[in-house]
C-alpha cells in the first residue's frame, strides 16, 4: 500500500467524537413517537370520542324531570351530579382506549413481521428489549395517562359548554362547580387508572407475546384459549375454575380496590360525590394485594418471552 | 489489514435442509465482496448469520463482535438493506429521517437530505406512495448518511429498472465506498456489477465453491478458446468446465499457467459471470 495515497486520502467522515450510542432516553422517546406515527388510532380514536361528547354537550337536549330527580336544588346534590358527570364522561374515553390499546398490542409485533419492515427496524442499533418495552410503555403509560389528561381537559371543555348553556338559559341550573370535589374526583380517576394499568398489565404482556408469536390471525389466537379453555374444563370436569380465574383477572381490580359491590349512584340520591370514593377505595389494600404483584411478575415473564421471540425468530 | 468478517465452519439447518455446510471465509476491510450463488444456495442465510438475524453453529466474528450475543453493538457499525421495499409503508419520508436520526448515533441527517434533494422524493410522501425504485433510493439515502464500517446488501436492486440499478451502484461506489468501509453484496445480476467487486465468494448448496480476490482470478483461472485441431490436447489438461457457443468451444481451467495453455488457442481471464456458470455447472470443482 502506497502510504502517500493513504495520507492524502480525504479524511474519513468517521469521527471518534461521534457518540458510541444514543442515550436510551432519546431512543425510547423516538420509539414512542414512531408508535404514535404508525398507530394513529391510539390518539385519534379517543380524540374523536371526546369531540363527539363535546358536540353532545353543546347541542344535546337534556330533559330532567325535576319531580323524579333527586333534589337538585341543593348545593351538595349539584356537586354530586357534577362529579358524576366528570366520571361518566371519562368512561367512553377509557373504553375506547382499552379497545384500541388491546388491538395495538396484538398488532404491533405481528404487523412488522407481516410486512417484513422488521428487517428495517432490525437494521438499526435498537435492541429488541427496548423496542418491545417501548410498545408496552405506549400501551401501559402513554395511552392510559394520555387518556386521563384528555378526559381532564375534555371535562373542562364540557363544563364550559354546559356553563354557557346554563347562563344562556337553555339548561336548568343543576350543576355546580366545586374545585375541591373536582380535584378529588381527578385524584380518584388517576389512582384507579394507575391500579387498573398494574392489574391488567399481564393481559398486555399476553397480547404482546401472542403478537410476537403467531404466524397469522393474532386476534383468533389471543381469544381462543379463553374460549376453548373454560369450555373444555366444563365439559371434562364440570367445573368453572378457569372461567372464575379469567373473570378475576378482568374484574378483580374492583375487588382489590374494595369497590366490587359499591354502586356509585345510590337509591337515596346523589349524596355521594365520586370524590368521596376516595374514602371507600382501599388503595393500601390494592398495593399490598399479592395478586397484583404476582401479575406484574407474570407480565415481566411474558414480555421477556416476547423479546426473546422477536430477537431469535427467523422467518422473514 | 484486519478481517471485518471471519467465518469458520458456519453450519445452519432448516429442518432437513442444510442451508450452510461448514462455510469458512474471511472479508478484509476496504473490500467490495460479491457473495454469489444460485437460488437457495445459502447466500441469504449467510448474510442473516452475519447480521445476527439467525442462529447457527460455528465461529463467526463481525468487526470483532459475535452477532449472536453482541448484535446491538454490532448494528451501530453495520448497515444493511435486506431486500427491496422493506421500509414500513405507512411511514413518511420525513419520519424515516427523524426516526433514524433519533436512534442512530452515526446518522447525518444533512447527508440524507441532500441526497434526497437530487431525487423526485418529497419529504411529505408516504413510503406506500413511492415507486419501488424510489423506496430503494430512500433506503439508500438513509444508508449513505450512516457512517458505518460494513454495509450488507441482499439483492438491493431486485425488480428495479436499469436506470435505478445503475444509479444505485454508482452512488454506492462514488458517495459511499472508501478504504475503511466494506461492502458485502448478493445479487443475481452478476454481469451488471462484476466490475464493482474486489472479491468474490461463490456459494452453492451451502458450501463455498470459490473465495478469491478478483485480481488473483487471472492467475488461477484461464478461459481457453482452442483452435479446433488442438481441442483434444487441451481437453487432456482437464478443464473443469467446457461449453460450446456458436460452434466455438470455451474451456475453463484452474491452476494451469498461461504458458501451458497458450499454445492451444486464444487465452483470457474469464469474466466473473462466466466463471460463476463454469463453477456451478462444471465437474470436479473443489
Amino acid at each position: 500500500m502506497n502510504t502517500t495515497l493513504a495520507d492524502t486520502a480525504p479524511d474519513s467522515p468517521r469521527s471518534d467524537a461521534a457518540p458510541a450510542a444514543k442515550r436510551p432516553g432519546e431512543v425510547l422517546l423516538t420509539l414512542v413517537r414512531r408508535e404514535l406515527w404508525e398507530h394513529r388510532a391510539l390518539w385519534l380514536a379517543p380524540l374523536v370520542v371526546a369531540a363527539l361528547l363535546a358536540l353532545v354537550a353543546a347541542i344535546g337536549r337534556v330533559h330532567i324531570d325535576m319531580d323524579e330527580a333527586p333534589d337538585l336544588t341543593s348545593e351538595s346534590q349539584r356537586v354530586a351530579l357534577f362529579s358524576i358527570i366528570q366520571f361518566v364522561l371519562a368512561i367512553p374515553l377509557y373504553l375506547v382506549a382499552v379497545f384500541v390499546g388491546s388491538y395495538y398490542l396484538l398488532d404491533c409485533l405481528y404487523a412488522e413481521r407481516k410486512d417484513r419492515s422488521i428487517l428495517f427496524w432490525k437494521s438499526l442499533p435498537v435492541s429488541d428489549g427496548l423496542t418491545v418495552c417501548s410498545k408496552l410503555l405506549v400501551a401501559l403509560a402513554v395511552m392510559p395517562f394520555g387518556v386521563f389528561a384528555l378526559a381532564l381537559l375534555a371535562h373542562l371543555v364540557y363544563t364550559a359548554i354546559l356553563g354557557a348553556r346554563v347562563s344562556l338559559g337553555s339548561l336548568p341550573p343543576v350543576l355546580s362547580w366545586n374545585s375541591y370535589e373536582w380535584l378529588r374526583t381527578e385524584a380518584v380517576m388517576f389512582l384507579v387508572t394507575l391500579f387498573a394499568v398494574l392489574w391488567w398489565a399481564p393481559i398486555a404482556g399476553y397480547l404482546l407475546l401472542v403478537s410476537a408469536w403467531v404466524r397469522r390471525a393474532p386476534i383468533l389466537w389471543s381469544t381462543l384459549p379463553f374460549v376453548l379453555g373454560p369450555v373444555l374444563e366444563w365439559v371434562a370436569f364440570g367445573t368453572r375454575y378457569l372461567l372464575g380465574f379469567i373473570d378475576y383477572r378482568v374484574n378483580g381490580i374492583w375487588e382489590i380496590l374494595g369497590v366490587g359491590h359499591v354502586n356509585i349512584v345510590s337509591k337515596h340520591g346523589l349524596h355521594h360525590p365520586v370524590g368521596s370514593a376516595l374514602e371507600v377505595l382501599d388503595f393500601r389494600h390494592a398495593l399490598t394485594a399479592i395478586d397484583l404483584w404476582l401479575g406484574l411478575a407474570v407480565t415481566a415473564a411474558l414480555v421477556y418471552a416476547a423479546i426473546r421471540i422477536r430477537r431469535y425468530r427467523d422467518d422473514t | 489489514m484486519t478481517a471485518v468478517i471471519e467465518a469458520r465452519g458456519l453450519t445452519k439447518n432448516y429442518g432437513a435442509t442444510r442451508a450452510l455446510d461448514d462455510v469458512t471465509f474471511a472479508v478484509d476491510a476496504g473490500r467490495i465482496v460479491g457473495l454469489i450463488g444460485p437460488n437457495g444456495a445459502g447466500k441469504t442465510t449467510a448474510l442473516k448469520a452475519i447480521l445476527g438475524l439467525t442462529s447457527f453453529s460455528g465461529e463467526l466474528q463481525v468487526l470483532g463482535l459475535d452477532p449472536r450475543t453482541q448484535r446491538d453493538a454490532l448494528m451501530r457499525e453495520v448497515c444493511f438493506i435486506a431486500d427491496v421495499a422493506v421500509l414500513p409503508r405507512w411511514m413518511r419520508v420525513s419520519q424515516a429521517l427523524d426516526f433514524v436520526a433519533g436512534v442512530h448515533p452515526r446518522f447525518d441527517r444533512a447527508v440524507a437530505g441532500s441526497f434526497l434533494k437530487k431525487t423526485d422524493i418529497r419529504m411529505a410522501s408516504r413510503v406506500r406512495e413511492l415507486s419501488k425504485g424510489m423506496v430503494t433510493q430512500l433506503h439508500l439515502a438513509l444508508v449513505l448518511a450512516i457512517d458505518a464500517r460494513l454495509l450488507v446488501l441482499d439483492e438491493p436492486t431486485l425488480g428495479l429498472d436499469l436506470l435505478y440499478r445503475r444509479n444505485f451502484y454508482d452512488t454506492i461506489l462514488n458517495d459511499y465506498f472508501d478504504k475503511e468501509r466494506t461492502i458485502l453484496l448478493t445479487t443475481h445480476q452478476v454481469e451488471e456489477v462484476e466490475n464493482l467487486f474486489t472479491d468474490v465468494i461463490f456459494i452453492n448448496h451451502g458450501r463455498v465453491a470459490l473465495s478469491a480476490a478478483v485480481e488473483d482470478l487471472g492467475s488461477r483461472y484461464q478461459q481457453l478458446t482452442p483452435v479446433a485441431e488442438q481441442a483434444a490436447r487441451a481437453r487432456a489438461l482437464q478443464p473443469f468446465y467446457e461449453r460450446e457457443v456458436f460452434g466455438r468451444v470455451a474451456m475453463f481451467f484452474e491452476g494451469r499457467s498461461a504458458a501451458e495453455l497458450g499454445a492451444f488457442g486464444e487465452l483470457r481471464t474469464p469474466s466473473i459471470a462466466d466463471l460463476f456458470v463454469a463453477k456451478m455447472q462444471g465437474t470436479g470443482s473443489p
